[in-house]
């Protein structure tokens, strides 16, 4: 049965009582802004108000002399351009940055592919795998300053074991020592999280894909390179990124390792940043060295936000 | 062109048994099909003939060689998965010419043959597109043209056209046929769908619970099932089956009384089960021997034909019959029919097919 106007054309429908005002879409779109809101003014409080504060100091000078900041313009700039133990300390950083970055995506990609074996005790080494992660990271730093350390390290036993060295060696007081503790901890610590994304990467790969290519003829090393590696391409780039971003960002294993030496081989960014805002006080050139510090993340910061971005 | 010989192929995964004891000759240029229900071990059949599955015991042989130790690539062969199994980051061509490209022929003559195999399967234009701008069926073809362009001596598909819609499976099932009649290669092909057995196959093999029911042709298969198994899984629709006892003169008595007309060896009294087929009734008068009526419960008509669903007397589930498409029907109607006696087939207490004689014959 339909509605007939007089005239016998059907009446046109009416609205119905629960339509929502300006559509589906902008309705979802007023509540969503509202759930926004919480988050939006937790940010502003703990995060882009220091950040606007701490890019005002950078322009002025406040030490311990100067307990009101006085505006000094690019001073503190012109100062970290003219202070070749801080520019060192940009190198330091890329250098531990590069080597930890590599040495956990190598490493991570490796120990994924183990686990993506099915063997007995799988799961087991799965969990335990997880281990390094969960500690706190001064507990990591501590055990590794005790298999590093000099007299009792489990590491100079072990080498003089074997006589690959005649006698201990004080690792964490060589540059090249310290800065190998600094990375091997580091790795250590960060393989569980980016094995975990190479393992759900793995595990969204086709199987028949992978017995089509056995069928194809391709060995361990093409699987590895025709597919494995191709499939794995996005996940790569997200880990390396957040590899770097960690990395720049990294602090308390290093500081509690070495504490930046020894004399300043491993004082990275983070390091130098530190010291000059609470061993010297000096908080103007400790934010103009932060904003620095954070100049060096947002390009891979950046990618990132990009990749995820294009992702959604 | 090779054959394949299993011989008390065995396969268990952890405790479980899912093969138990496969002997099967495939022949040189045969296109057999392994058809059974899910998880009765076809798959993984053809996953051993293919070498990535490891046998448990017995031997695979291809070619008269033993192959239970040699890699898939290494066994002239080439397989067509149910997923396709396409390189998604490759484009046509590449994954094509994949495999020849790992066996390190030269870039020229991968690319006349993957040319040549694309012709073939009209995807010449579709060279450089990646798998994910493709359809369906154009998927399918493209795993098919990677297994032409190895020229294999064997070919095995894994249920190739159960992700495709009806329409398209109708399509690709006579491209597979047509590519059949001109490769004239040994082909393996595993279904569950017996519609594409008994279109493609020279020989068909009724898998069940990991063990052969039944090999041959599929005329053979639709005319002397072995046994009830076979008899319901080939055929749609299935054949019906009704419970029955051997009646005192040899001839078996339905479950509502009515006797039907051949007779059998079985001793009087044992209990059988009689396969009728859809379309081997005929409508019959009251005074028809083996003659019974039943109720419509639904019609379903496909244009050319009308199958009537009808309850009868005895019978656990509806008697299934099929009727000349311009016959009028409706559900509620009493219908009288008749087997016919020449198709009538007996199945003993064990489910296995039993000779029978057709009384006219015995009284000749």
């Amino acid at each position: 049965m339909t509605m007939t106007s007089a005239e016998g054309t059907p009446a046109p429908p009416r609205m119905s009582a629960f339509a929502r005002k300006g559509g589906l879409k902008a309705h979802e779109r007023r509540v969503g802004r509202l759930f926004l809101l919480p988050a939006l003014a937790a940010f502003a409080l703990v995060i882009l108000f220091p950040f606007l504060r701490a890019l005002g100091v950078a322009f002025t000078r406040s030490d311990l002399q100067t307990p009101e900041p006085v505006f000094v313009g690019l001073a503190n700039f012109r100062a970290i351009l003219a202070t070749p133990e801080i520019l060192g300390a940009f190198v330091t950083t890329a250098v531990y940055v590069g080597l930890a970055t590599a040495g956990t995506v190598v490493l991570g990609l490796g120990w994924a592919l183990i686990l993506n074996q099915s063997f007995r005790g799988r799961a087991v080494l799965r969990a335990v795998t997880l281990i390094p992660w969960v500690l706190p990271s001064t507990v990591t730093a501590f055990v590794w300053g005790w298999i590093f350390n000099s007299r009792f390290g489990v590491l100079n036993a072990a080498l003089v074991g074997v006589g690959a060295i005649p006698h201990p060696t004080a690792w964490l007081s060589t540059t090249g020592g310290a800065m190998t503790a600094i990375v091997i901890t580091k790795i250590w610590f960060s393989i569980p999280l980016f094995m975990s994304f190479f393992l759900a990467g793995l595990q969204s790969l086709d199987r028949e894909q992978i017995d089509a290519a056995r069928v194809d003829g391709a060995s361990n090393f093409a699987l590895l390179r025709d597919h494995i590696l191709p499939h794995l391409r996005p996940v790569l780039l997200v880990v390396i990124v957040l590899g770097v971003i960690g990395n720049l960002q990294h602090f308390d294993t290093i500081f509690a390792l070495t504490g930046g030496g020894p004399v300043r081989a491993t004082s990275v960014l983070s390091i130098e940043v530190y010291r000059r805002a609470f061993d010297q006080w000096d908080l103007g050139m400790a934010s103009a060295l932060g904003l620095l510090w954070v100049a060096t993340i947002m390009p891979a910061a950046y990618f990132y936000l990009r990749h995820l971005l294009k992702g959604a | 062109m090779v054959s394949v010989v299993l011989t008390d192929v065995r396969k268990s995964f952890g405790a479980v048994e899912v093969l138990k004891g496969i002997d099967l000759t495939v022949e040189d240029g045969e296109f057999a099909v392994f058809v059974g229900p899910s998880g009765c071990g076809k798959s993984t059949l053809l996953r051993m003939i293919c070498g990535l599955d490891e046998v448990s015991s017995g031997t695979v042989a291809i070619g008269g060689e033993v192959v239970n130790d040699v890699p898939p690539a290494q066994r002239g062969i080439a397989m067509v998965f149910q997923s396709y199994a396409l390189y998604p980051h490759m484009t046509v061509a590449e994954n094509m010419g994949y495999a020849l490209r790992l066996a390190g022929v030269d870039k020229a003559e991968i690319r006349s043959r993957v040319e040549t195999a694309a012709a073939v399967l009209r995807l010449d234009k579709l060279l450089d597109r990646k798998p994910r701008e493709l359809s369906g069926g154009q998927r399918q073809r493209v795993a098919i043209g990677r297994a032409i362009v190895r020229d294999p001596r064997l070919f095995l598909f894994d249920e190739p056209l159960s992700n495709l819609d009806a329409a398209l499976r109708v399509d690709m099932r006579a491209e597979i046929a047509s590519l059949k009649a001109r490769l004239g290669t040994t082909m393996i092909y595993v279904t569950h769908d017996q519609i594409e057995a008994m279109t493609l196959a020279d020989k068909i093999v009724v898998m069940n619970a990991g063990r052969i029911e039944q090999v041959g042709s599929p005329l053979d298969l639709y005319r002397a099932p072995a046994n009830r198994f076979v008899a319901g899984f080939i055929g749609s629709p299935r054949m019906n089956v009704l419970p029955a006892v051997v009646g005192p003169d040899r001839r078996p008595v339905l479950a509502g009384g009515t006797a039907v007309p051949v007779e059998t060896d079985l001793a009087p009294g044992t209990p059988i089960a009689l396969g009728i087929r859809a379309e081997h009734w005929s409508s019959a008068e009251d005074g028809d021997r083996g003659a019974l009526s039943g109720t419509v419960r639904v019609v379903e008509h496909l244009g050319s034909d009308v199958f009537v669903h009808l309850s009868v007397e005895g019978a656990p589930d509806p008697v299934i019959l099929r009727i000349g498409g311009e016959r009028m029907v409706r559900a509620g109607d009493i219908l009288r029919i008749a087997p016919d006696p020449l198709s009538v087939h007996v199945f003993d207490a064990a489910g296995l097919r039993v000779p029978t004689r057709s009384p006219a014959r015995s009284a000749a």
